[in-house]
């Protein structure tokens, strides 16, 4: 059944429509699946060339590509939640129990985007720990180590903004203690709470501050930050295997810039 | 894709190749989906809905319940007083009379209401969470919601929200609005209204500057320990002071008292030498107690009788052990003339003689109880005593209520009230065992507000349960759905009146103290009658007359009018005064005559009298016959009323007097003079001697 499946599959990359959407074109040679990733804005991103073993879970157990799962999953239940949403005290609130009390699956949708979040924080770190314990953040990674931890900060920044916006008591105590927390910086402490709250109390400006930070710069920050570290993954390099392994390891770890 | 060996031997025994696991795992992702819908499917409200339909499908007016049902969720938005109320969504059968005989809720018909819902709502009255369609975060308080359902004997209290004044259906809101400003809760706590205007107080705790001249430190201490030992229907509420506390503060009240502004020079000692008499003389004493009957002391002052019921009314103290308490030489200037003492007082002057003086001080003199300070023995007082009692003066706020040398009254002495109806449960420190409801917490907190805090300052009031729940009640209405709702749903509060009648008569009504017990203008007591348009009702010999020697008008009714032993020049004054000032703008008095009607219409008005409107259901004329003994006695009335206010009285009489019980019964203009011309006809037998 399989040959007869890909029988027709070639026969649609033939055609003249395929062949313009996907400029790498069909075949097996190495150039055609190595043109298959490079020809592509979302892949090229990527190594084009990745041994088989690179990819089992027992290398990475798949912490970064299942962070990125997660990030996915928030932006498409966060932009369905924006379609509920008014970001003003206190109808913030109302809209928060429209979703429980009134909106299909409503409920389901903001456990999911919670729970994602929860989860993204969670293989975030796990992520970090494993590549800290196994020594990946060495030359040449130094670089997206610290792309990493930028983007962990943006993960955990995207967490807090989003704990203010159900605008309950719970949120606005917890953001009340996190800006407390900031303005006790020597002497700009203030300043920068100021600047967070857009006042002095939490209140509705606040709300709107985090509302634009959560749902826009914060996650076009985060792509952006996303783009560099996986583009930067096949410039180091390629995914890294555990020195124990070196003996199978390509040249590619040699620590000379790729292409 | 290789999994670490035990896993994959996990998954070889599982699922068998590749395919199939990622076939399996696939349709348990799926199921695990499959809850989102399923709840979306069994959510509470639909249950319900189908439910309800299932229920109407079996009843003969399936087809009119089927056509007013409208399926998916209902809700009642006022945006303007911040209602989204969905509870319609379940609560399909509320507006359904046909339902009366379904008793399962959420299908139950609503009883009379008497607001409609599209326009108030229900959380308005009945709290809870309208927002939202499930049973648990409807009616109950859960982590993200504060308010839950009201429980019935609170409901009360939503009406207070916006109606600031007594409603004939809210008894208990009522009680405990007057509750609020009778007991001294205000003196401590402030209450503003949502119009602004702060609740004031009605009762008048007495200045304790001059506490010396009037009773002992014995009693002040016995009085402190335990106020309703004294008097149970004392006001005063029992602050739970140790024994040295209690017995500094009245060594530093007493250290603190000056002498009045009357004390020793209005002593007579012939009338103590009276007072004293009475003690061993039984016709003395029958004397004195006729006396007290005929001043009509009870109308204001209650007893206790040998059964042990309080006997008398509740505008003075209770005088059961007064004996105990004030010192001869203070009560027989109080009984002279109590305003010298407190010019504030609600009690009248009366114009007794010295010999009656002298028998009404020891008539209540001999009421004493000697129990009540046979315990207390106090030694003098040392300074450091004094100054501790200073100190526990100012700090229990006992200047808060009454006046005390050397204290200051303190500003906001205890938290304000105003939103105490809406506060947040977190906001709040519960004392062990008390559930975690706003409702609970204040029901607690009058109870046994030492539950909360050997630190607290509130003190032991003593309450029947019906009264905390009107407290509680009254507590409620104030809070912020109120403050919030749009002037035009809401019914202020009456203005308070501060109404002073002019002049030399002015100064006779303050001193007989007439609003103590009378309605004028708005300011006054509730119960006597109203006297705001007294000058065009009544006719002024009778009134004079009724001045020198009061008598009760109604037959069912005991006689409260004092006789106040008032001079000509006074009774003139006052009479004068009445017939002048106190006029309805709706009568002419002058406009009809008040004899002199001729014969057939006074014979057409008995007929009219008697047969067509029936009026000896009520009154009285015939003291043979009739049996009335709800109005007042008509046999005098042609004597005591003016012709022109019993015709517009027979027209609308609740135009004349607002809530009246009189009916209106639409006459005709002939038939109201025709009985106007029969009841002026009503001289009386006096008015007939006199006329021989």
């Amino acid at each position: 059944m399989s040959v007869r499946v890909s029988k027709y599959f070639d026969a649609l990359t033939e055609t003249r429509a395929w062949r313009s959407v996907f400029r790498g074109g069909s075949g097996s040679s190495t150039l055609h699946r190595s043109m298959a990733i490079q020809q592509n804005i979302f892949l090229h991103l990527l190594s084009t060339k990745v041994r088989k073993r690179m990819i089992s879970l027992n290398t990475t157990w798949y912490l970064g590509t299942l962070t990125l799962g997660t990030f996915g999953i928030l932006v498409i239940t966060g932009i369905l939640l924006m379609l509920y949403y008014h970001p003003s005290a206190p109808q913030a609130y109302a809209d928060t129990k429209d979703l429980q009390f009134v909106v299909s699956s409503g409920q389901f949708l903001r456990n999911l985007h919670r729970w994602s979040a929860h989860a993204m924080v969670f293989l975030v770190f796990a992520h970090m720990f494993r590549v800290f314990y196994r020594g990946a953040y060495r030359a040449p990674r130094e670089f997206n180590w610290v792309i990493g931890v930028v983007l962990l900060l943006l993960t955990l920044l995207l967490s807090y903004t989003g704990y203010l916006l159900p605008w309950d008591q719970l949120a606005y105590w917890a953001i009340t203690v996190g800006s407390n927390i900031a303005s006790a910086v020597p002497v700009v402490g203030d300043r920068v709470r100021f600047l967070m709250l857009g006042g002095h109390f939490v209140n509705a400006n606040a709300l709107l501050r985090f509302y634009v930070l959560h749902c826009m710069v914060l996650p076009i920050a985060a792509l952006f930050f996303v783009a560099i570290h996986f583009w930067r993954i096949r410039k180091d390099g390629g995914l890294y295997a555990h020195q124990k392994d070196a003996a199978s390891v390509s040249n590619c770890d040699s620590g000379r810039p790729q292409l | 894709m290789r999994l670490p060996d035990s896993i994959e031997k996990l998954r070889q025994r599982l699922f068998g190749d590749t395919v199939r696991t990622f076939a399996w795992t696939s349709l348990l992702l799926l199921i695990l989906l499959a809850v989102a819908p399923a709840k979306h499917y069994f959510a509470d409200w639909r249950v319900y809905q189908r439910g309800y339909q299932q229920l109407i499908s079996k009843r003969s007016d399936a087809v009119t319940l089927r056509r007013h049902f409208e399926p998916g969720i209902q809700q009642i938005w006022l945006p303007e007083i911040g209602v989204v109320d969905r509870c319609t969504t379940c609560h399909t059968g509320l507006k359904e009379a046909s339902l009366a005989d379904v008793s399962k809720q959420p299908y139950r018909h609503h009883p009379d209401m008497p607001h409609k819902a599209e326009e108030f709502g229900c959380t308005v009255c009945h709290r809870g969470q309208g927002a939202a369609t499930s049973v648990e975060d409807a009616h109950r308080a859960t982590d993200a919601w504060d308010e839950p359902l009201l429980p019935a004997k609170y409901l009360e209290s939503s009406c207070g929200q916006c109606h600031q004044q007594d409603l004939k259906g809210t008894p208990q809101l009522n009680l405990g609005r007057k509750m609020l400003t009778q007991y001294g809760c205000i003196h401590c706590h402030t209450v503003k209204r949502p119009d602004g205007t702060v609740v004031a107080a009605t009762d008048d705790p007495p200045s304790l500057e001059h506490i010396a001249d009037k009773t002992s430190r014995e009693w002040i201490y016995a009085w402190l320990k335990d106020p309703q030992a004294y008097s149970t229907t004392a006001t005063m509420p029992n602050f739970k002071l140790k024994d040295e506390d209690a017995r500094d503060i009245s060594a530093f009240l007493m250290a603190s008292s000056t002498p009045g502004p009357d004390a020793g020079s209005k002593v007579v000692p012939a009338v103590l030498e009276q007072a004293k008499k009475l003690k061993g003389d039984a016709t003395l004493q029958t004397k004195a107690a006729s006396l007290y009957g005929q001043s009509f002391c009870a109308s204001c002052h209650a007893v206790q009788n040998a059964a042990g019921n309080l006997v008398g009314g509740d505008i003075g103290p209770e005088l059961t052990k007064v004996g105990s308490k004030v010192k001869p030489e203070w009560l027989q200037a109080w009984v002279r003339n109590p305003h010298q003492y407190d010019p504030g007082t609600a009690m009248p002057r009366y114009r007794f003689t010295e010999q009656e003086v002298g028998l009404l001080t020891g008539f209540l003199m001999n009421k004493a109880d000697a129990d009540l300070l046979a315990n207390v023995h106090l030694d003098a007082a040392t300074p450091e005593q004094i100054e501790h009692g200073k100190r526990l003066v100012s700090d229990s706020g006992c200047a808060a209520c009454h006046e005390v040398n050397g204290v200051k009254r303190p500003e906001n002495f205890a938290p304000e009230l105003t939103k105490v109806g809406s506060k947040p449960v977190a906001q709040l420190a519960f004392a062990p065992g008390v559930k975690h409801t706003l409702y609970d917490y204040l029901d607690a907190k009058i109870k046994q507000p030492h539950a909360f805090g050997a630190g607290l300052k509130m003190p032991q009031y003593t309450f029947t349960a019906t009264q905390v729940d009107a407290l509680v009640n009254a507590l409620l209405s104030h809070n912020e759905r109120a403050l919030a709702m749009p002037a035009a749903k809401t019914v202020p509060a009456l203005p308070e009146s501060h109404y002073e009648a002019a002049g030399s008569a002015g100064k006779l009504i303050r001193d007989l103290n007439c609003f103590s017990c009378h309605m004028i203008n708005g300011r006054g007591g509730e119960m006597a009658p109203e006297l705001t348009s007294e000058g065009s009702s009544v006719q002024r010999d009778w009134l004079a007359q009724f001045l020198r020697n009061p008598n009760t008008l109604r037959p069912a009714l005991i006689r409260r009018m004092p006789k106040f032993n008032l001079t000509d020049a006074e009774i003139n004054t006052l009479t004068d005064y009445i017939m002048t000032v106190y006029q309805s703008p709706k009568v002419d008095r002058d406009s009809m005559p008040l004899t002199g009607y001729p014969a057939g219409q006074v014979e057409l008005g008995k007929q009219l009298y008697y047969s067509k409107y029936g009026c000896q259901g009520c009154h009285i004329i015939d003291t043979k016959q009739d049996k009335g003994y709800v109005g007042p006695s008509l046999t005098h009335v042609g004597s005591r009323l003016t012709a022109a206010w019993v015709y517009n009285w027979m027209k609308d009489p609740q135009a004349l007097r607002a809530g009246t019980q009189e009916p209106k019964r639409d006459m005709s203009d002939d038939d109201a003079r025709a009985l106007t011309a029969y009841l002026m006809s009503l001289k009386g037998h006096d008015a007939m001697e006199a006329k021989k």
